[in-house]
C-alpha cells in the first residue's frame, strides 16, 4: 500500500520544523534563506501562538562580542541556576550564549525591532534572568512579524497541524503524522531532517494558579498548547528525555490578577512585601535575586503576605504600563476591566511551595550539535533540557537552520516504512472511533491531579509509587476511551496523551532520583548526594522497554571558539 | 496606603493612561488595539525618562537604602 491511500494528504520537504515560536521560527527563516525546503507546522496560529502569542517586553542577557568560555564562566559565577552546571551540557549553554549579538542582528534582519525609536537597545542591567543585562523590547507584534518574514522566505506553513507521531525507518526520523485540528485531515509529512520546537511542558499539575511570571491570560490552562507534544513524540519514538524529575516550583499570586512578573521586575526597582497590617518585610520576595529561590516564609511574614508596588515613582509605573502592553495586552486589559490597577493594589502571595510546570531543566536530551539520539531528529529552545528564555531560544533557531545545508549535505531521501504509517494512523485516529466516552478534558484532569497530589513540591517514595499506580490505572481504563468527537477534541485527545506519557515519566524519574537537588524535593532523602553531582537523569525506549538511567555531563571546553560567523 | 472598598476588595472602575491612547489611537485610524498600541507606546515612551540615567539609578539606588534600613530595622 502506498502512503498516499492511507493518507488525506503527503508533504514532502527537507525540513519538517515541529512549533512555530521564537525558536521554530528563526530555524524555519534560516533553513529557507540557505536554500533548503521547509515546511512548519503549527498546531494553533502561528502569527499569535506559544507563550510569545501576547508578546514580550524583555530580551535577557547581553554578552560581549567573541565571549570566551572562560569569560562566560566568569560572567555565570555566582547565579546559582547556573553556576553548578547542573541541568545541561555547559557547551550546549556557551554557544547558545555566545550567539546572542549575532541573534540580534539576525532578528533585526527579520524584521523584528530590537531598538527603540531613538534607534539605540534599551539596555538596563538588573539581576533578572540571572544577572545579566537586560534589553526591554517593544515586541507586542514579535509573532505576526515572524510569521509574516518566514511566510515571505517561502517556508510552507501548516497552520493548525498537530504533529502526532515521528516516523522513523532503520533508527533514522524520516518524517511525521500529522492532523489538522481544523478538518481532522490525516497527513504525513516526509523530511530528511525533522526539528522540533515545541517548548516545554506545562500541563501536568493542577492550574487554578497559573504562574505568576508568565502567561497572564487569566484562565486555567495555560499555556493553552505547550502540552509536552515535543517530548512525547520523541521519546516515543526511541529519543532520550532528561531531567524529568525537576518539577518547577515557586511561591505565586494567590489572587493573581494577570500582571505579569516580568512586567515589572524587569525595571529592576524592588516590589514591597507586606504583612496584612501593612508592615514591610523584607523585599524581594517576589522580585529580584531572592525570588524563585525559594518559597520559604520569612520571619514576621506568616500568610496572609503581599506585594505592592504602590510605593514606585509615577516614572516606574508608566514603564510597567508599557511593559504591560508589550508583553501581555490582553491581561492588562482584563485587569482594568476587573478593577484591579497595579499601580496602587496589593497582590497576595502563595507561599505553599507546590509545583506548576516542567520547567527549565526537562527536556529532550541532545547532543552539542542539537541532534536527539535519533539521526535526524533535532530540538532546539525550550524544548531542550536546560534551556529556556527567548533569547538562547532565538539564537537556537538560526544557529540549527545555519547548519542545515550541512548537516542534509550527505542524508538520504527518507523512505517511509508503510507499515509503521499504518499503525500511527491507527493510534492517532482511534479517538475518532470512540462513541460517548471520556472527554480529554476530564482525564487531563485526573492526570493533574495525580501528579500534583502524589508528585507535589515535596516528594516521598510512598507517594510516588501510588501515583504511578494511579497513573496507570487511568491509562489503562480511560486512554483507549478518549473520546475525539470532533477535530478539536482529536486534537485534545492527542494532547492528553502526551501528557499521560510525560506524567509517568515524571514520577518515574522523581522515584530514581533518591537525593534533593535543584527543584527535586525528597522529604525522604533531602540532602543532595555528592555521587550525583553534574549527573542527569535520561529516560528513553528501548525496544519498547523504559529504560532510565544517569548520565554524566560533559566539562566546559576550554578550547571553544566561538563561531567566527557569529562574532 | 490604597483604599479598599467597604467589602475589602479593589472593585472600583479605572482606565490605564496608556489604554486611553491606545483606544484613542485605534478608534481614530480604525486599526485593531495591537497595532495602535505600537504608536501608543512610543507616544507614551516621551513622558517617561527612559534615558535618564542618573535619574534611574537614584531611584533604585533610593530604593535598595530602604530596603536595607528595613532589614536592618527587623534584625534580618
Amino acid at each position: 500500500m502506498s502512503a498516499e491511500k492511507l493518507t488525506d494528504k503527503v508533504v514532502e520537504t527537507d525540513v519538517l520544523v515541529v512549533g512555530g515560536g521564537i525558536a521554530g521560527c528563526p530555524a524555519a527563516y534560516k533553513a529557507a534563506e540557505k536554500g533548503l525546503k521547509v515546511t512548519l507546522a503549527e498546531k494553533s496560529n502561528t502569527s499569535r501562538s506559544g507563550s510569545a502569542g501576547q508578546g514580550i517586553d524583555h530580551f535577557s542577557g547581553t554578552f560581549p562580542r567573541g565571549m570566551t568560555p572562560a569569560d562566560f564562566q566568569n560572567q555565570i559565577k555566582g547565579v546559582s541556576r547556573y553556576e553548578g552546571q547542573d541541568g545541561i551540557d555547559p557547551n550546549i549553554r556557551y554557544e547558545l550564549h555566545a550567539a546572542r549579538d549575532w541573534t540580534i542582528s539576525e532578528l533585526e534582519k527579520m524584521g523584528v525591532p530590537m531598538r527603540w525609536d531613538d534607534g539605540k537597545f534599551m539596555v538596563i542591567d538588573v539581576a533578572f534572568h540571572g544577572g545579566w543585562p537586560v534589553i526591554h523590547v517593544h515586541w507586542q507584534n514579535v509573532k505576526p512579524i515572524m510569521a509574516k518574514a518566514v511566510r515571505e522566505k517561502g517556508v510552507n506553513i501548516l497552520e493548525r497541524t498537530m504533529i502526532v507521531d515521528l516516523l522513523t525507518n532503520n533508527g533514522r526520523v524520516v518524517g511525521a503524522t500529522a492532523i489538522n485540528t481544523r478538518s481532522g485531515e490525516f497527513s504525513i509529512i516526509k523530511a530528511k531532517a525533522v526539528i522540533l520546537a515545541t517548548a516545554k511542558c506545562s500541563r501536568v499539575f493542577e492550574g487554578e494558579n497559573p504562574l505568576f511570571w508568565k502567561y497572564k491570560y487569566n484562565y486555567h490552562w495555560c499555556p493553552a498548547s505547550v502540552s509536552g507534544d515535543g517530548w512525547a513524540m520523541a521519546y516515543r519514538a526511541g529519543a532520550e528525555v532528561a531531567s524529568l524529575e525537576q518539577s518547577g516550583r515557586a511561591s505565586r499570586m494567590r489572587d493573581d490578577k494577570t500582571l505579569s512578573w516580568g512586567n515589572f521586575r524587569g525595571w529592576g526597582i524592588e516590589s514591597k512585601s507586606l504583612n496584612w497590617k501593612g508592615e514591610e518585610g523584607a523585599s524581594g520576595v517576589m522580585m529580584g535575586r531572592r525570588s524563585g529561590q525559594s518559597a520559604a516564609p520569612q520571619p514576621g511574614m506568616n500568610e496572609p503576605r503581599y506585594n505592592t508596588l504602590e510605593h514606585l515613582p509615577e516614572d516606574f509605573k508608566k514603564r510597567i504600563e508599557v511593559a504591560y502592553v508589550d508583553e501581555r495586552m490582553v491581561s492588562f486589559i482584563i485587569s482594568q476591566q476587573r478593577g484591579f490597577d497595579f499601580r496602587k493594589a496589593w497582590f497576595e502571595l502563595q507561599t505553599e511551595n507546590r509545583p506548576m510546570q516542567l520547567h527549565e531543566p526537562c527536556g529532550v536530551y541532545v547532543g552539542a550539535d542539537f541532534q536527539s539520539r535519533l539521526k535526524g531528529l533535532y530540538a532546539i529552545g525550550d524544548t531542550i533540557y536546560g534551556v529556556h528564555n527567548v533569547a538562547l531560544c532565538a539564537a537556537n533557531g538560526f544557529i540549527i537552520g545555519e547548519r542545515l545545508p550541512e548537516i542534509l549535505r550527505n542524508t538520504p531521501d527518507p523512505v517511509l516504512d508503510i507499515g509503521q504509517v499504518e499503525a500511527l494512523k491507527q493510534a492517532a485516529m482511534a479517538p475518532t472511533q470512540v462513541k460517548d466516552g471520556t472527554d480529554p478534558v476530564e482525564l487531563e484532569c485526573a492526570i493533574r491531579y495525580a501528579c500534583t497530589r502524589y508528585v507535589g513540591g515535596q516528594k516521598a517514595e510512598g507517594k510516588l509509587r501510588e501515583g504511578i499506580r494511579r497513573l496507570g490505572s487511568l491509562r489503562r481504563e480511560f486512554l483507549p476511551k478518549l473520546d475525539g468527537y470532533n477535530p478539536h477534541y482529536l486534537m485534545r485527545s492527542l494532547e492528553v496523551r502526551n501528557l499521560m506519557d510525560i506524567s509517568e515519566l515524571h514520577m518515574q524519574a522523581s522515584l530514581e532520583r533518591k537525593e534533593s537537588r535543584l527543584s527535586h524535593n525528597r522529604l525522604d532523602y533531602p540532602n543532595p548526594d555528592p555521587a550525583l553531582d553534574k549527573m542527569i537523569l535520561v529516560q528513553r525506549l528501548e525496544n519498547g522497554k523504559p529504560v532510565i538511567e544517569f548520565r554524566k555531563l560533559p566539562e566546559l571546553d576550554m578550547s571553544l571558539k566561538p563561531d567566527p560567523s557569529w562574532c | 496606603m490604597a483604599l479598599r472598598d467597604e467589602n475589602g476588595h479593589y472593585e472600583s472602575q479605572f482606565e490605564y493612561p496608556l489604554w486611553k491612547l491606545i483606544k484613542q489611537i485605534a478608534d481614530k485610524k480604525d486599526i485593531s488595539y495591537s497595532k495602535a498600541s505600537e504608536e501608543a507606546i512610543l507616544e507614551y515612551g516621551k513622558g517617561i525618562r527612559y534615558r535618564d540615567e542618573a535619574y534611574y539609578k537614584a531611584e533604585v539606588d533610593k530604593r535598595n537604602k530602604e530596603i536595607i534600613e528595613s532589614r536592618q530595622r527587623q534584625g534580618l
